[in-house]
């Protein structure tokens, strides 16, 4: 085992050794189990670490690519195996540096929690499983994972299961995650029987070699059913519904799992399948980017409670992605993972830090019915909370795309690439560039509408506002690190601390993505080369016309929004972005109530006609031929010839106890009686 | 080979032997008597490493009755790892403690070598020799320990009456096999074959040897003397009983078989298809093993009864008698050691804590013991063959080979129904030690030794149902006769 293999599985085990740990130990040892934890972290992401600094001292690819056999059944095998090139290197540093920062600030967000201890296993149970999906190179192994960290998301969604909101929502999350992964498995099952492999790599070589024919529809199918995988893990349009509701989980699980880490496991996902999709495939793929990016910002707008605002926004965000990859525009799909994990994670611990404290002084108060996470109650908490309002102005800044700041270096490119696809094709792909930038000028409004009503103003409620606080410096901590590295110099430093430019380390160590299927990657480049410049201008327009604007409706109040919002509905508009489209309503109707309905024919007929007429019929019908036989039974054959059998056993059996006493003699003679029927029966027939 | 130049070969055994001499001298010695088990476990640990670096060749031993082959090999792994623990736990059986056991692990010894013997043997000679003189006897003795016992005597007179029987139906069938070829070593057996002009003797004499074999590993009908036996004896020889001597009768079973009939194509005999035939017996032990375990209420007696459905379970690979085939076997085999013997430790942890013998004594162990009980229900799972266990990969390949062969399609259903026959009375006992409060919620700890033997076999008979290629690997290496 070479010391690389190691490194990698300890990445691996570590968190699940943590897991472990917390589960069987934990609750003896009470909070001190958490140093556990955060050393097994810590020794993880400076693992990780160390594989990150192998991309700048050996550049090139395949840091580790290994594989051994699960099991093998004739001509069919199954491997297991571990592939780290530089993509997978970075991702790993994003998961470990976000878990390791999460675990620090849950040692104060969930100071006091009963079950303390077991919400730091399910962390590490977590990042074991999101690591996993991250190292794996097979499709088979992601996939194992991939339900995995479904598991972690399930436990942690419900950790307040006593809450019916809470329970539910994990529910919710898992049946409509598992919609997602049918499909997913459908997917990769099609691949496996065309291609007889489940390695991530060996598809791509196959596939530039020729398979499927380069461009077969077969090919896109299949593309399109693993991306479903992703389209529920990601929260992509249609199944975007759970996100929101899984912000009934602890708000350090929402930065982690809900925002940062495996949301972007299906965008990570379809990176790593990008090879092989098709254009069709990449076509329907940015589709749902675009859609999903455009509708999820538009229903941040309305919303009051501050963590669904970022959900929603991570939703948005999470299309931004999808829709890069869809173009093409790969390199900066994965870029955007990468500077979205680190500014929506900071994002969403600032806005925890504002809820603990909330919490704190309602708790102090004594009001048990105040919501502490709705944003009309807050206002003016700047002067009190500056740490959170620093690092969350700056991740602000960042998701709206500033220059200086990472979001913009990364939305800028996939705007461009959006750009780019549209002065290829034409026609109705305007809409992508349409949703791209429509899209920014709404996330800059929704985001400086959430600092304005929270942290400026008058405080909506002066007797909380008394006893808020800044949080303890282990909440703070990890927000200063992720703000800082939310600034644009981070990804580029050395080459250059030019704001405007991308080039850097990033730039270098991710190469700008092949394809195999058919996609003619030096087409797209170029393209994207000439739309950067007009992308870039329009961008920095849009953001500063939405930060604007939510200037002077929120800050300023020279629009009076009371107004507006009433003047909007005139054509339900405030209402179809409150009620998020009304999608969860239209599943209801056309999903769930008829397959309640169905669900309840079926029961009537099996109850009704199937068991009452049809079993009981039957049963009638056993009634009365187990009469008659009982009566020939017992009047022919036990009275005659078993009795009679017995009479002469009981007379054999009195004549051999004679010479012998117990009952071995029945044994013998039951093997003796045995190979003799053996012997006379098989010559006979 | 000479006898002299086999010596070379056949260390591990000879090991074996000094360790039998030394624990029954040191037995005689009032001061060193109670490190007896020490050098039984170094001789046995010894006898393994001897055994590690052993790599067979391809001749046989003393003048061809004693083979040294990778297919022996592996059963002989079987034979020291059951050993080992039996020795180990029995050291911790409560009910072993006070008797006056001298010779206690003497014979266990004895009896591994008898194992090793029958594994190996190419002879009819060696055959019997194993089987019945050092595999028997001692097992015989062994069953009958507890001299105070009136159940223990029970089980070990009644073994040694249907023993001798069968033992001599076998030697029966030895004496016509000689008589119609003219050999005594299987492969001379195999080429007079040929040449036999009466077939109806020839059924005969496999019949009367299948008898034999069948009582080793109680096959329906010579399985009477099993449950009677597994209830009477100590239950370490139990757990010990049901796995190594059947495994060594499967080895014995398929290398006979395999090395005389199916390499000369024989697969009809007088008109009689004997595949069929064992197929038919495998249909019939493993349905009357789970019919009747299901009544009973002793815990004990109902794993031995289990024990009888497992051994139908293995028959039905042995009806089709391909390489594939003893594979699958011997994937079972694997398997069965881990996942019977875990829970045979586990009825000494209940008897040993709270004298438990049947289902009512058991209710509510789990909440007692949480943790063993949780490892219960992995054998259990494991028993009845649930994925993802040890057993479920077992039954999977003997489905597998039953199914590819398209021979008897009927088999394969029989089987697969009385696996959910079993899922009923293994889970019998899941419910009685979880759904059920015990009368005195105090709870249990379990004698560290016991504890550790559980885990130690209840973890591959979860693992080996995730990961078992090196199992097969090891077992692809070990087919070869």
């Amino acid at each position: 085992m070479t010391p690389t293999l190691m490194f990698a599985l300890a990445i691996l085990f570590l968190p699940l050794l943590s897991f472990a740990f917390q589960i069987f130990f934990g609750s003896k040892i009470g909070r001190a189990a958490h140093w556990f934890s955060l050393a097994a972290l810590g020794v993880t992401l400076s693992l990780a670490l160390s594989f990150f600094a192998n991309i700048f001292i050996t550049p090139g690819y395949a840091l580790l690519d290994v594989s051994a056999v699960w099991f093998s059944s004739g001509s069919f095998t199954v491997e297991l195996g571990i592939y780290i090139d530089n993509i997978a290197a970075v991702m790993l540093v994003v998961v470990s540096t976000i878990s390791f920062l999460v675990h620090i600030y849950s040692t104060e967000y969930m100071r006091g929690d009963p079950r303390y201890t077991r919400y730091f296993g399910y962390l590490g149970l977590f990042t074991f499983s999101m690591n996993g999906i991250v190292l794996a190179n097979s499709l088979l192994m992601m996939y194992v994972f991939w339900e995995l960290v479904g598991i972690s998301s399930y436990l942690l969604i419900g950790f307040w299961f006593e809450k019916q909101s809470a329970a539910s929502a994990g529910m919710k999350a898992f049946l409509t995650n598992r919609v997602g992964d049918i499909g997913m498995f459908i997917g990769i099952l099609l691949l496996f029987m065309q291609l007889g492999t489940f390695n991530i790599q060996a598809i791509a070589e196959q596939v530039e070699f020729g398979a499927f024919d380069g461009t077969g529809l077969l090919l896109t199918i299949a593309g399109i059913m693993v991306f479903m995988g992703a389209i529920g893990k990601s929260a992509q349009f249609p199944l975007h519904i759970w996100l929101p509701d899984a912000m009934e989980g602890p708000t350090p699980v929402s930065a982690l799992i809900h925002a940062a880490t495996m949301v972007a496991a299906g965008v990570y996902m379809t990176v790593r399948i990008f090879a092989f999709l098709t254009p069709a495939a990449l076509e329907f793929v940015a589709v749902i980017g675009g859609i999903t990016a455009l509708m999820a910002a538009i229903i941040a707008i309305t919303q009051v409670d501050i963590k669904r605002v970022l959900a929603y926004s991570t939703v948005s965000q999470l299309g931004y992605m999808v829709m890069a990859l869809g173009v093409g525009a790969f390199q900066a799909g994965f870029f955007h993972l990468t500077t979205h994990a680190m500014f929506k994670a900071c994002l969403f611990l600032a806005s925890g830090s504002v809820i603990h404290s909330m919490h704190h002084a309602l708790h102090k108060i004594d009001d048990h019915s105040t919501d502490p996470q709705d944003m009309r109650n807050m206002g003016g908490l700047r002067k009190k909370m500056p740490i959170t309002y620093i690092s969350m102005v700056v991740a602000s800044l960042s998701i709206s795309g500033i220059p200086f700041f990472t979001g913009f270096l990364s939305k800028d490119a996939i705007l461009a690439g959006t750009l780019a696809y549209y002065h290829l094709h034409h026609g109705w792909t305007i809409f992508l560039p349409i949703s791209g930038f429509g899209a920014a000028i709404i996330t800059a409004f929704y985001m400086f509408r959430l600092i304005f009503m929270t942290f400026h103003g008058e405080p909506a409620r002066k007797d909380i506002h008394e006893h808020l606080h800044e949080t303890p410096g282990a909440m703070t901590t990890p927000l200063i690190i992720l703000s800082v590295l939310s600034l644009a110099f981070v990804f580029t430093i050395p080459s250059t601390v030019n704001p405007f430019n991308s080039q850097g380390w990033f730039t270098s160590a991710i190469h700008t993505g092949e394809n195999f299927a058919g996609l003619d990657m030096e087409v797209v480049g170029e393209a994207l080369h000439h739309a950067h410049e007009p992308a870039m201008m329009i961008s920095l327009t849009v953001a500063a016309l939405g930060i604007l604007a939510a200037l002077l409706f929120y800050l300023f109040k020279v629009v009076d929004v009371e107004k507006l919002t009433r003047r909007v509905n005139k054509l339900g508009l405030y209402n179809l972005s409150f009620h998020k489209f009304y999608i969860d309503e239209i599943y209801d109707a056309v999903l769930y109530r008829p397959f309640f309905w169905y669900t309840k024919v079926v029961a009537k007929f099996d109850w009704e006609l199937y068991d009452q007429k049809f079993i009981d019929w039957w049963g009638w019908l056993t009634l009365k031929i187990s009469d008659w036989s009982g009566y020939s039974d017992y009047t022919w054959l036990d009275q005659k010839v078993v009795d009679g059998f017995g009479k002469a056993t009981r007379y054999f059996g009195k004549e051999l106890r004679l010479s012998q006493s117990g009952v071995i003699q029945n044994y013998i003679l039951g093997g003796v009686i045995g190979i003799l029927s053996i012997f006379i029966l098989f010559q006979a027939f | 080979m000479s006898n002299f130049s086999s010596i070379a070969f056949y260390l591990p055994e000879l090991l074996l032997v000094l360790t039998i001499l030394a624990v029954i001298v040191v037995d005689l010695i009032p001061g060193l008597k109670r490190f007896n088990w020490i050098i039984a476990l170094a001789g046995i640990v010894f006898t393994g490493v001897l055994l590690y670096g052993d790599s067979g060749v391809s001749e046989s031993l003393y003048l061809g009755t004693i083979a040294s082959d990778p297919f022996a090999y592996f059963f002989k792994w079987i034979f020291l790892i059951a050993g080992f623990f039996t020795i180990l736990v029995s050291r911790h059986t409560h009910a072993l403690r006070g008797a006056d056991l001298p010779e206690y692990n003497a014979l266990l010894l004895i009896v591994v070598f008898g194992l090793f013997l029958m594994a190996s043997a190419t002879n009819l000679v060696t055959v019997y020799l194993g089987m019945i003189e050092t595999v028997s006897l001692p097992s015989y003795v062994l069953a009958g320990i507890l001299k105070n016992d009136r159940k223990s005597n029970e089980a070990s007179l009644k073994y040694v009456i249907f023993g001798a029987f069968s033992s001599g139906l076998m030697v029966y069938g030895f004496s016509w096999l000689y008589g119609l070829t003219g050999s005594m070593s299987l492969s001379g057996i195999q080429q007079g074959l040929a040449g036999v002009q009466e077939p109806l003797a020839l059924y005969m004499a496999i019949l009367l040897v299948l008898a034999g074999f069948g009582y080793k590993i109680s096959m329906v009908p010579f399985h009477f003397w099993t449950p009677d036996v597994y209830e009477g004896s100590p239950t370490p020889i139990t757990g010990f009983l049901s796995v190594a001597p059947k495994a060594a009768g499967f080895a014995i079973l398929m290398r006979f078989f395999y090395s005389v009939f199916t390499t000369n194509s024989l697969t009809t005999i007088a008109g009689v298809d004997w595949l069929t035939l064992i197929a038919l017996l495998s249909a019939v032990t493993m349905t009357f093993g789970n019919l009747i375990a299901l009544q009973q209420e002793n815990v004990k007696r109902m794993l031995a009864f289990s024990s009888i459905a497992h051994a139908g379970y293995m028959l039905m690979a042995l009806s089709i008698l391909s390489p594939d085939a003893i594979k699958a076997v011997m994937v079972y085999l694997t398997m069965y050691l881990f996942m019977n013997m875990g829970a045979f430790f586990m009825v000494i942890f209940a008897e040993n804590q709270l004298n438990a013998h049947t289902l009512e004594d058991w209710k509510g162990l789990g909440r007692k013991a949480p943790f063993l009980g949780a490892l219960m229900v992995i054998l259990m799972m494991s028993l009845t063959g649930l994925p993802p266990s040890a057993g479920f990969v077992g039954k999977l390949y003997l489905f597998a080979v039953v199914i590819a062969s398209k021979k008897f399609y009927w088999l394969a259903i029989v089987g697969v129904l009385n696996s959910v026959v079993s899922l009923f009375y293994y889970f019998r006992i899941v419910k009685a030690m979880w759904l059920f409060s015990p009368a005195d919620p105090k709870p249990v700890k379990a004698d560290s030794v016991i504890g550790l033997s559980i885990l130690l076999f209840t973890i591959p008979a979860l693992l080996l149902g995730i990961y078992w290629t090196p199992i097969i690997n090891l077992i692809d290496k070990s087919i070869g006769f």
